[in-house]
């Protein structure tokens, strides 16, 4: 395994399921928002949205390892107008910074719900053009067949996507879980106030007390009609994941077919890399996922009672963990492929 | 020094580390910043000067270069700046090897005080105390007596050394021309050697066929031939100096276009770039194609019998001369009437050398109707255990089709070149008192019986001014004579030299003789880095590279032009280095010579003289503090073309042979080899034989062996190699990085054992194991692997790296992969002389 | 003198006469001496191109097998995919059409690196920045010539104007293992070895991978 190529790897596919995620909220928000109550759906989206920002940045630093000399780091977004380079960073700092102020006004309540649908319809944007951006410096690379392919934004698409729906879907599991837990928990402390969910905005007092309340709020139980919408939402999820899954495992062969069809000795190289056996642990991952979303968490997640949820929030985590590496190993392969045409 | 000296083992890091710390060499070549730095934006105040240098190697060419010296230090090597593109003004650009000569004079591996093996130690144990130079001259000196007391002045022994050949006061060859030498003959003589590592068997065949040593046209004249024909010549690898063959030989290329065909196992660089025509045949069997295209040339009427019967004594019955067995002519060797009885048949050759018979007589036709042709010979088919043979074969060749001694032609030899005919009476000035020489091969033989050894059984000699200063040893009545060595070697003086071990063959059994210290009882080396043969001796002298000093270097193998270079030194010796002059005047000193040794002379005093006297002969040259201050001097001193005179008038200007013409057939030869005696001091092998013609011969570990071995069913040769010269330049970062040490191997052969281009190989045979890295290539003849000669002997215990199972568990392996550690000590039978590219082995997958 | 190999508008380039060229690769230590490049790092490499195989019928070996040298550095193109792709504009082209890398703008990506398809820039791994050819910009400006050009043994190589080494020798760029010359137009014109292949038609290999 290329070292040097690690923190590529973390930054695409982690800044990808950033994007994935937040705009998988975002499609809940636009899809279910007329059906339920904003309060609710807030409350089950928001710890996953402030979730993102950690994992954005944390992606965003990682991708500076990849730099040799970091003191030069401010110079990378120069040369936007030629640069998908410079355009990557200047898009995935922009996703970061808006996510970040949407999550701020979510948290807060800043501006009307209009104006935090606007901004949030910006982010999600921006992190569209995220993606077109990351996989435009690998597709416009015309010196790399391997990369020079209409693979390049179709995996990186499919891995927002895959990774998008299934860390929302394990992300809602796990605290709805963790709050149904906490509920049962809760009973034998009777001091502590069940907190009033019809309150859509904390009003008053200062900065910690809004904190507080606003934890209090996110952390109170898991309410029946809660689960209800996840785990529908959830086989929602199982279904587009493990569509994506299976159009993976098909665009490989595709793919490999037109590198074999490019000829050079570029792809053939990056052809007898792509086929080594990484090749067979990145497809059996992306199979496995697609089985247990197709097989078990799609048909499951309905009839599924909270209280006897364990066993569904583990497949969906064990089917978010095989996603992830088949995407992270998708994304070693990647880079691995690079051979250059010439010399 | 001092840690390594108590810690006991000499080890090669902690040497590395000593030397970065001491001599601060990593500093000076390592640098921060990559493409912002050069001498001049660096720091303005250090204005660099430039300084005329030389690179005095055994290449085969010479180099000036221009060192740019910032602050006392070398900081960049340019080359020859004057002269033009045109032959016979050309500029002498220095080769990849010179350029880099920054990284050979700045070297961790750089010597830099006197070493003395530490007393209980064996030789090749490495474990060295550092002494002050006059602790280390006063105990040589002291021990010369000692052996000079017991053993007289003939157990003496210059041994082989080219590492500075090409200068006037540090010349390490030829031996007799040496600051050692000098020193020894003006303090009772040496033991001398005839002939060199390069042509042994070449220079022991001359007389026995044009008498003496002639070389053929100059590869310039080629542009008058309609076609080039060489066999194992290589000037684009041997000869690489812009001004030299590579630049010669392109541009008459260039200037003709004439048609070149390249006879040649590996598709050497001279075949893929010069070449227009690519024959490989199996080696050590040059003399089996020659005879099989004289057997289409007869057969056609194409051959030259005009030429035969004037000039050639033996292609024909009536041309024998008296003595001579019925049958014995090369005639009846290939009509098959001779006592074999085999004729020479194009299919004949076609099983033995690997060319379709087809092609054979193509190629016979070719050259036959090829008028003029201009064939020359490299020194690799006569570095066989039957290069006597192949040498003779192709001046033969040369001779059947009438080329000697014509423009457009040549004598089938290697290539001449003018020079501008300088003498110095330094180096000749001093008469050695002993007649007596060895074959250059032959010293090991000589440490381990000198005793015993004559003409006969080890080929001992007088010395001579002919081929190589041998006399044949075959008197004017026609009877061989004999001559006995008497006395074992004890001493060997190596300077300038890697061939203790390392350029000698069969490192192993190099080393087993000389760790044995009651036969050589001292083994004194100087050269500017820690060589192999440095780790054998007894005392280690660190002498000076050319940048530490003066000299005078005549040029090389540039035709038409002639030239020569004065070089000033660039910088203070290094560390303690002193230069070899300083060194032997030290040593007269201890052995009371000085003043025979100097006759009062500074060394520049010796150089003014060395130009003085050559201006007697030709006062066109410059004197020295002009040629000093211009660093070049050439001029266009024409074509060479070869034989001329006798071509001419052939009565008038007879050859120094028997007959005074070319003998074919060689009466001498037959004499001898009823005297000859093989299986003395080694055993007697296939191929140990004296022949009268230049036929084929069939040798231990030839082609043969090889299709009929299990064991050891590839033969293997060791080119001279673009990144090295021999060992020289072979610990250079920056070379090894370019031109990495490989081993070739045909695609066919790699398959069949499973290896990938840049897999790690094993090749072995009874004698050793080398490790390296295999270069899997089309460009070499499937059944033969070539390891470039010349890398640094590196032995590390099988309990290191375990051998093949195959291979013989008695020997270490060496990771290096000096080709040497495979080769053989046999020596050929007429010239006793070293058969590197004759060698059997297997390559398995590491 | 002092500017007459650094013209403005003048888009130097390379001619290379591959027919001449020997893989001595005394233009590439030229290079690393003139420039005192670490191990590792070469500004100019020489490829060896090889291919054809043999017919081996009863003992004997019939060959048909090539191969020749090919000697690249920066080409310093008309279209410099490296400058485009480079995201801190350190990738810069003077006045003379020359293409270098300002230190201090370089973040190190190695984005050029992967772009270029003669692996022309070189990263620099002590420093964290890339490196690459700049024709020799310091001995233009006091008009001599790069190091490598004087440096060829077989004069193989010359420096000039691209439209000057057009005129006297051809455009001739596209020759294996060379990539496609339309990619990044090259200011480099290539005298072809007898069995050159077109970028194209190539049936050979690199035969030094390691050295390159
Ligand atoms: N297997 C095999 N063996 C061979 C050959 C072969 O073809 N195959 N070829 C043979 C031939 S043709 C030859 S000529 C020999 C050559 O064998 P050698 O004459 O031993 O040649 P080098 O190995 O170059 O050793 C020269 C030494 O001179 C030293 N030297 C270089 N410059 C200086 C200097 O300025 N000052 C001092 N003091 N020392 C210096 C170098 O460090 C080096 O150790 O090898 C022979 N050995
Ligand atoms: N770069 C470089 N140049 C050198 C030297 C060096 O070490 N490095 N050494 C110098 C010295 S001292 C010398 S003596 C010369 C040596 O010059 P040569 O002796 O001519 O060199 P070799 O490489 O031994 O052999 C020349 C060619 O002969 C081929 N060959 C081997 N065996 C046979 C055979 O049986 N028949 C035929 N037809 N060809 C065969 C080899 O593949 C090789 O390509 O080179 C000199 N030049
Ligand atoms: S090794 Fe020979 S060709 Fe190369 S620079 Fe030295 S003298 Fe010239
Ligand atoms: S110096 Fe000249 S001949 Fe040698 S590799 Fe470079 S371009 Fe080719
Ligand atoms: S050769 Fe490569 S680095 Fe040089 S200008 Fe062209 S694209 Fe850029
Ligand atoms: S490594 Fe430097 S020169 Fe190359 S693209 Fe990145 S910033 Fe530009
Ligand atoms: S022009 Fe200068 S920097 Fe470029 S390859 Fe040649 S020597 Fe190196
Ligand atoms: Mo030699």
């Amino acid at each position: 395994m290329n070292v040097h190529e690690l923190p590529m790897v973390i930054f695409t596919v982690v800044s990808q399921m950033s994007v994935g995620t937040f705009i998988t909220l975002g499609v809940i928000q636009l899809v279910l928002g007329r059906r339920h109550d904003r309060a609710t759906l807030e409350r089950i989206i928001a710890p996953v949205l402030y979730a993102i920002g950690p994992v954005l940045v944390f992606a965003l630093v990682v991708s500076l390892l990849h730099l040799g000399d970091m003191l030069n780091s401010l110079n990378v977004v120069r040369h936007w107008e030629s640069s998908w380079l410079s355009r990557e960073i200047l898009l995935g700092v922009s996703f970061a910074a808006f996510g970040f102020l949407f999550a701020l006004m979510e948290w807060f309540g800043w501006g009307s719900y209009v104006l935090r649908q606007v901004v949030a319809g910006l982010t999600a944007l921006l992190g569209i053009a995220l993606l077109v951006a990351e996989s435009m410096i690998y597709y416009t690379l015309v010196t790399v067949p391997a990369w020079n392919s209409w693979m390049v934004p179709f995996s990186f698409f499919a891995t927002a996507a895959l990774l998008g729906v299934l860390a929302v879907g394990a992300a809602l599991m796990a605290t709805t879980l963790i709050r149904a837990r906490r509920a049962e928990t809760a009973v034998a402390e009777p001091q502590q106030s069940v907190p009033d969910q019809s309150e859509t905005s904390p009003s008053g007092g200062g900065l910690m007390v809004q904190v507080r309340s606003r934890i209090r709020q996110i952390n109170a139980p898991t309410s029946a009609t809660e689960w209800k919408i996840v785990s529908a939402m959830l086989s929602w999820f199982a279904l587009i994941g493990a569509l994506v899954a299976v159009a993976i495992l098909i665009a490989y062969p595709l793919y490999l077919g037109s590198l074999a069809a490019n000829g050079s000795t570029a792809a053939m190289q990056s052809l007898e890399v792509l086929t080594g056996p990484l090749l067979w642990v990145r497809l059996a991952c992306a199979g496995v996922t697609a089985l247990i979303l197709g097989f078990f968490v799609y048909r499951k997640a309905e009839t599924t009672k909270l209280h006897r949820s364990t066993t569904l929030v583990a497949m969906v985590l064990l089917s978010l963990a095989f996603a992830f590496a088949g995407e992270f190993i998708g994304r070693m392969l990647h880079y691995e492929a690079m051979f250059r045409i010439g010399i | 020094m001092s840690n390594s000296a108590q810690s006991g083992r000499f080890d090669r890091r902690t040497f590395l580390k000593w030397s970065g710390a001491v001599g601060g060499t990593t500093a000076l070549i390592s640098v921060a910043d990559v493409g912002v730095r050069t001498a001049r934006a660096d720091d303005p105040a250090a204005t660099p000067t430039l300084v005329w240098s030389a690179c005095t190697v055994n290449c085969g060419s010479r180099c000036p270069l221009r060192l740019e010296v910032t602050d006392g230090t070398i900081t960049r090597v340019l080359a020859d700046n004057t002269g033009t593109d045109k032959l016979g003004e050309q500029q002498v650009r220095a080769c990849v090897r010179g350029r880099a000569i920054r990284h050979r004079i700045y070297n961790p591996d750089r010597l830099k005080k006197p070493m003395k093996r530490k007393a209980g130690t064996k030789r090749g144990d490495e474990q060295w105390e550092t002494i002050s130079w006059e602790q280390a001259l006063d105990e040589i000196a002291d021990k010369m007596k000692d052996i000079k007391a017991r053993y007289g002045n003939e157990s003496f022994y210059i041994n082989y050394g080219t590492g500075t050949l090409g200068a006037t006061m540090a010349k390490s060859w030829p031996p007799d021309e040496t600051p050692f030498a000098r020193l020894m003959n003006t303090w009772g003589g040496y033991l001398d050697h005839y002939s060199d590592y390069s042509t042994t068997a070449i220079t022991a065949a001359y007389p026995y066929f044009y008498g003496t040593w002639f070389g053929s046209n100059s590869l310039d004249d080629a542009a008058n031939a309609k076609l080039q024909v060489m066999f194992g010549n290589n000037p684009l690898e041997t000869r690489m100096s812009g001004g030299g063959l590579t630049f010669v030989s392109q541009q008459a290329r260039l200037a003709s276009d004439v048609r070149t065909i390249i006879v040649d196992p590996r598709y050497s660089e001279t075949a893929a770039l010069l070449g227009d025509d690519w024959i490989p045949l199996r080696p050590g069997t040059d003399a089996a194609l020659v005879a099989a295209m004289v057997h289409t040339m007869i057969a056609d009427n194409s051959h030259d019998q005009k030429f035969l019967d004037t000039y050639c004594v033996g292609f024909d019955e009536k041309t024998l001369p008296a003595g001579a067995p019925a049958n014995s002519s090369y005639r009846s060797y290939v009509e098959g009437k001779g006592p074999d009885g085999v004729e020479k048949s194009a299919e004949w050759a076609a099983d033995i050398t690997g060319i379709p018979a087809r092609r054979i007589r193509q190629l016979a036709r070719e050259i036959a109707n090829a008028k003029p042709c201009a064939i020359t010979q490299g020194w690799g088919p006569q570095r066989h255990a039957n290069g006597e043979q192949s040498s003779r074969a192709i001046f033969l060749l040369a001779c059947v089709t009438g080329n000697v001694g014509i423009p457009g032609g040549g004598n089938g030899a290697r290539e001449s070149s003018p020079g501008l005919g300088l003498v110095s009476p330094f180096n000749t000035g001093v008469k050695n008192p002993s007649n007596k020489m060895i074959s250059c091969f032959s010293w090991l033989d000589a440490i381990e019986h000198g005793a015993e050894m004559d003409t006969f059984n080890a080929g001992v000699a007088e010395k001579d001014a002919g081929a190589r200063w041998v006399k044949v040893p075959v008197d004017e009545a026609g009877n061989p004579v004999n001559t006995k060595l008497g006395v074992p070697i004890k001493m060997v003086w190596q300077y300038a030299g890697n061939a203790l071990v390392n350029q000698t063959g069969d490192n192993n059994q190099s080393v087993a003789i000389l760790r044995d210290d009651t036969l050589c009882e001292l083994i004194v080396a100087c050269d500017i880095q820690y060589t192999v043969s440095c780790r054998y001796a007894d005392y280690v002298l660190p002498g000076t590279s050319a940048a530490e000093e003066f000299d005078l270097h005549a040029g090389e193998n540039a035709p038409p032009m002639a030239y020569g270079i004065v070089s000033s030194q660039a910088i203070e010796p290094l560390y303690e280095c002193r230069p070899v002059y300083d060194i032997c005047v030290e040593l007269s000193k201890r052995l009371g010579t000085e003043q025979a040794f100097t006759e009062g002379r500074t060394r520049e005093d010796w150089l003014r003289l060395a130009i003085d006297e050559s201006r007697k002969a030709d006062p066109t040259m410059p004197d020295y503090d002009t040629w000093k201050k211009a660093g070049m001097y050439r001029r266009n001193a024409g074509p060479v073309v070869s034989m001329a005179a006798f071509r001419t008038d052939p009565k008038a200007n007879p050859l120094p042979t028997p007959s005074g013409k070319v003998e074919i057939y060689s009466e001498r030869l037959r004499r001898m080899s009823e005297k000859w005696q093989f299986g003395i001091f080694r055993p007697k092998l296939a191929g140990d034989v004296l022949v009268p013609l230049p036929e084929y011969v069939e040798t231990w570990e030839g082609p043969m062996d090889a299709r009929a071995s299990q064991q050891y069913p590839l033969q293997v040769i060791g080119h001279h190699f673009k990144g090295r010269t021999h060992s020289t330049y072979g610990n250079v970062d920056w070379l090894m990085e370019a031109h990495p040490q490989t081993a070739w191997i045909s695609v066919l052969d790699a398959e069949k054992r499973g290896i990938g281009n840049g897999d790690q190989v094993f090749v072995f045979n009874e004698r050793g194991t080398v490790k390296l890295e295999a270069r899997v290539t089309e460009r070499i003849m499937p059944g033969v692997v070539s390891i470039p000669q010349g890398a640094w002997y590196e032995p590390v215990p099988t309990s290191t790296v375990a051998p093949p199972g195959a291979a013989n568990a008695d020997h270490p392996v060496d990771v290096a992969g000096s080709v040497n550690t495979l080769t053989s000590l046999h020596p050929s039978p007429l010239a006793k002389g070293l058969s590197s590219h004759t060698v059997l082995a297997d390559v398995v997958k590491s | 003198m002092s500017s007459e190999f650094t013209q403005a508008g003048a888009g130097y380039g390379f001619f290379f006469d591959q027919t001449l060229c020997t893989g001595c690769k005394a233009c590439q230590i030229a290079c690393v001496d003139k420039h005192d490049l670490p191990l590792g790092i070469l500004w100019r490499r020489v490829v060896e191109y090889s291919g054809g195989g043999w017919r081996m019928v009863d003992n004997t070996a019939t060959p048909n097998v090539f191969t020749y040298y090919t000697s690249v550095a920066c080409n310093h193109c008309e279209s410099p995919i490296c400058m485009q792709v480079c995201p801190t504009t350190a990738m810069t082209q003077r006045e003379d059409g020359t293409v270098f890398v300002d230190q201090s703008k370089c973040v190190g990506c190695r984005y050029c690196e992967w772009a270029c398809p003669y692996g022309a820039p070189q990263f620099n791994a002590a420093v964290g920045r890339m490196s690459k050819c700049d024709l020799c910009y310091d001995y233009r400006s006091v008009g001599e010539q790069p190091a490598c050009v004087d440096a060829c043994p077989s004069r193989a190589l010359e420096f000039g104007p691209i439209a000057d080494l057009r005129a006297a020798h051809g455009t001739e760029a596209g020759i294996a293992p060379l990539p496609d010359p339309s990619v990044t137009q090259p200011h480099l014109v290539v005298k072809p070895h007898r069995d050159a292949q077109a970028w194209d038609r190539a049936t050979g290999h690199i035969a030094n991978p390691r050295e390159i």
